[in-house]
Order: C-alpha cells, then sequence, then structure tokens
C-alpha cells in the first residue's frame, strides 16, 4: 500500500488546519503586504501610473510579495521546532511527503496572498495589463518557485540558532535569478511584449529547484 | 615533491607578472575612454583568470559538498569551507579590478552588465553560506546543512552564468570563443588562467589542513 498521496494530503490539511486556528501566516502576510502597497501607492501620487512610470511598477509587486513571503513562510519549519512537533513528524511521514505538503501549503498561501494583493494593486495604481493571460502565468511561475525555495530554505532556519534575519539572507540569493526572470515576464504582460521565453525560463527554474529540493530535503530534514 | 611543485607555482606565476607587464602586447582596441590609457588592457592578465578561478572555486565547492552529503567525512567539509572562503576572495578580487577596468574603458564602475550582475549575486550567495556556518554551533549540523546549501548553487549557477548573461541584449564582455584577440595576449591568459587556479587549489589546501587542524583532527591530513 503506497501511502505517500495519503501523507502528503494529511500533512497539507494539518497546515492548514493550524493556520485557521490562529491565522498567524495569513494574517501577517497579507498584512504586511497590504501595508506595504500603501506605502507605495501613497509615495508615488494620487495620480496612479503615469505611462513613464509603467515599466516601473511590476518590480515593486514582486518585492512586496517576496517580503511579504519572507515574513510568513519562515514559519512553517521554525514552528514545528519550537513546539517540538518535528521529532513525531519525522517518524509519521517520509521526508519527501513532509516538503510536498509543506510546500503545498506555502504555494496555497501565496496564491491566496497573490489573489488578495494584485488586484488591490492594480486597482491602486491604475495598472492595465495589456495581456492578463501572461500576467497570471508569471505570477503562478513566481508563486511556485518562490513557495519551494522558501520552504527548502526555511527548513534550513529552523535548524540554526539564531534565526531572526537569517531565512532572508539564504533565500534572497537563491530566489533572486527566479525574481529577475518574472520581473520580466509580469513587464512584458503588462506592456504587451512577447514573454513565451521569459516564462519558459521561470518555470524550467521552478522545475530545477523542485528537483533539487526534492533531493536535497531529506539531508536537511534528518539530523 | 611538495615543495618542488610549491616552487614550480611561484615561478610560474612569477613568469606570469613577468609576461603580463613586459611580453605582451598591448590589446589595440582597448585604449581607454580619452585613448590615453593603452597600459589598461594589461589588466585582462588578472581580471580574466581570477574570474574564471572563481567559477572553479565555486565548483570544486559544490562537488566538495555534495561528497560530503554522501560519505559525511568531516575532511569533505573542511575542503568545502576552504574553496568557499579563498574562492570568495578571489571573486572579490576579479569584481574589483573589473570595475577598476570599466572605469577606464566605459567611463562607470558599475553598469550591472550580466556578467556584473552574476558575480555580485555569486558573491552575495556565498556571504550568506558563510553566515549560514556562523549561525549554527554544532559541527556536525553545521556541515550538513551548510553542504546542502551549497549543492543548492549548483541549480542557480547555470541561470546565474549561462542563461542570464545571454537574456540581456547587451553586455561589455565578449562571449566566450567569439572575441578575437592577439594569439600572444591569448597564450599568457591562458598561462594566467592555469597559474590562478593552482594558486587556488594550493591556498585552498593550506586553509583546508588548517581548519583540520584547529578541530583537532589533523591526523585526516597527511603532512
Amino acid at each position: 500500500m503506497w501511502t505517500w498521496p495519503a501523507e502528503v494530503r494529511t500533512i497539507f490539511l494539518k497546515e492548514w488546519r493550524c493556520e485557521l486556528r490562529t491565522r498567524y501566516a495569513l494574517s501577517t502576510v497579507c498584512l504586511f503586504a497590504v501595508t506595504t502597497l500603501f506605502m507605495v501607492s501613497l509615495s508615488i501620487g494620487p495620480m496612479g501610473s503615469s505611462e513613464e512610470l509603467r515599466p516601473v511598477l511590476p518590480v515593486f509587486l514582486w518585492v512586496i510579495l517576496l517580503f511579504a513571503a519572507s515574513a510568513g513562510l519562515p514559519r512553517t519549519f521554525v514552528h514545528e521546532e519550537e513546539s517540538g512537533t518535528a521529532d513525531p513528524l519525522r517518524l509519521c511521514a517520509s521526508p519527501s511527503a513532509v516538503f510536498c505538503g509543506k510546500a503545498l501549503y506555502n504555494l496555497t498561501l501565496l496564491l491566496v496572498l497573490e489573489a488578495v494583493v494584485v488586484p488591490f494593486f492594480i486597482g491602486m495604481l491604475d495598472l492595465p495589463v495589456a495581456d492578463p493571460k501572461s500576467f497570471v502565468l508569471s505570477l503562478l511561475a513566481g508563486g511556485l518557485g518562490l513557495a519551494v525555495g522558501s520552504t527548502l530554505i526555511a527548513a534550513m532556519v529552523a535548524q540554526a540558532q539564531v534565526r531572526g534575519p537569517l531565512f532572508a539572507v539564504l533565500a534572497f540569493p537563491i530566489l533572486l535569478p527566479l525574481l529577475k526572470i518574472v520581473v520580466d515576464a509580469s513587464l512584458g504582460a503588462v506592456l504587451g511584449s512577447p514573454v513565451d521565453m521569459a516564462l519558459g525560463l521561470a518555470f524550467l527554474y521552478d522545475s530545477m529547484i523542485t528537483v533539487a529540493s526534492l533531493m536535497l530535503f531529506p539531508v536537511i530534514w534528518n539530523p | 615533491m611538495k615543495t618542488a611543485l610549491r616552487w614550480f607555482l611561484w615561478l610560474w606565476m612569477t613568469g606570469l607578472i613577468l609576461a603580463a607587464l613586459l611580453w605582451a602586447p598591448l590589446a589595440q582596441n582597448f585604449t581607454g575612454l580619452m585613448g590615453d590609457a593603452p597600459q589598461s588592457s594589461r589588466i585582462v592578465f588578472f581580471h580574466v583568470p581570477m574570474a574564471v578561478a572563481s567559477f572553479f572555486a565555486f565548483m570544486a565547492a559544490a562537488v566538495w559538498s555534495i561528497l560530503y552529503l554522501v560519505k559525511r567525512s568531516p575532511k569533505h567539509d573542511y575542503a568545502a569551507v576552504a574553496a568557499i572562503e579563498v574562492g570568495t576572495v578571489f571573486c572579490i578580487l576579479a569584481t574589483v579590478t573589473g570595475a577598476v577596468w570599466s572605469k577606464v574603458q566605459w567611463g562607470k564602475y558599475w553598469n550591472w552588465d550580466p556578467r556584473q550582475t552574476s558575480i555580485a549575486l555569486a558573491i552575495l550567495f556565498y556571504g550568506a553560506y558563510l553566515s549560514l556556518r556562523g549561525a549554527i554551533e554544532d559541527p556536525e549540523v553545521r556541515a550538513r546543512l551548510s553542504a546542502a546549501y551549497s549543492a543548492l548553487g549548483l541549480v542557480v549557477a547555470p541561470f546565474l552564468f549561462f542563461i542570464m548573461p545571454r537574456m540581456a541584449s547587451f553586455s561589455l564582455h565578449p562571449t566566450p570563443g567569439s572575441a578575437e584577440m592577439d594569439a600572444s595576449i591569448g597564450s599568457v591568459v591562458i598561462m594566467g588562467i592555469i597559474g590562478y587556479t593552482a594558486l587556488f587549489f594550493w591556498m585552498q589546501n593550506l586553509r583546508a589542513r588548517i581548519l583540520a587542524l584547529s578541530s583537532g583532527e589533523e591526523d585526516l591530513y597527511s603532512v
């Protein structure tokens, strides 16, 4: 009897059940993003985006998403180590199931965040999107890579003594190539220029980081 | 034998410096912004070999890290961290010499040329590696997690060194293989690459032995 899919589903559901009890990550991540968005919108001014400003806006969007993610996602593993539930989890599920469950949870959390923030962002900054389909695809590709990369780095950070700023220090160099690519893709979607190349590279990055994470996670997770 | 090799390396480096400064001809198309700094092209004999050696350094570090994850011998951990420490020094030197050269030739120290982007991110990545090591006290956990992080660099490296430089429409650097240069300039550059790579492995070996000695495991290396 192959129990792997059931393990993944159980861990995924457990994460969401714990999350909905406190709503800690959800509220932190969304409030962080919305606050930053207000700041950006306020400093750009009431005119919204002028023609010259438009190419800069996707960068703001991704910076907001990246920092919001780094405020909320590291908790997935830090919480397990702090409350002493990491060892039982090691016993009752295979490492790859733990990783996939947690990465799926982080991915859905990020997608909720994007669903909240992106309409706000487009509305408040008055940003017309020429190619909505590619724009959504770039959000998906970026969200996937961000979720998988953050899950792996979070597992490392949870085992370190000094946790505070370590997540950002470790995650940003890994995620920067992806960010550069998805910013290009979002920008192309906003301006209506071709984005196939950038989207392809983003999904290539996603698959590479997923494969590498699945290979490395057992080493990080098992002491 | 080891002493002879060391002397050979020192003679080689002396020969390189003499050849670079006295024998090699000047590159005709690198005469400086005002045409008043023809000698500045000689920096190529140091800048390019250091950049290549730092690339080898990080590849070697990733290989040692993976070896550590497979065999779990502290020897490979020391080798990997020594490679990254020494490699970071080479990386910084390559960046600084590149920035100086760029200022002389094009008037700006920094312009986010794709290769500058790659090397800046590489420095960030290995800085993150070193701060991860600083954040963990248990030597076994430290070795395990930092080896996993360094192996993760193999996912990022192709994007940094091969894909992103080719995505950019413009670069100050020639694509490898397409640069036309004087045969004698080319031979001194290759002499430099060999010399600096050997210098790197010599320094890395010293550093790894120091690390082993200071943790009381000197018998790992037969000196």
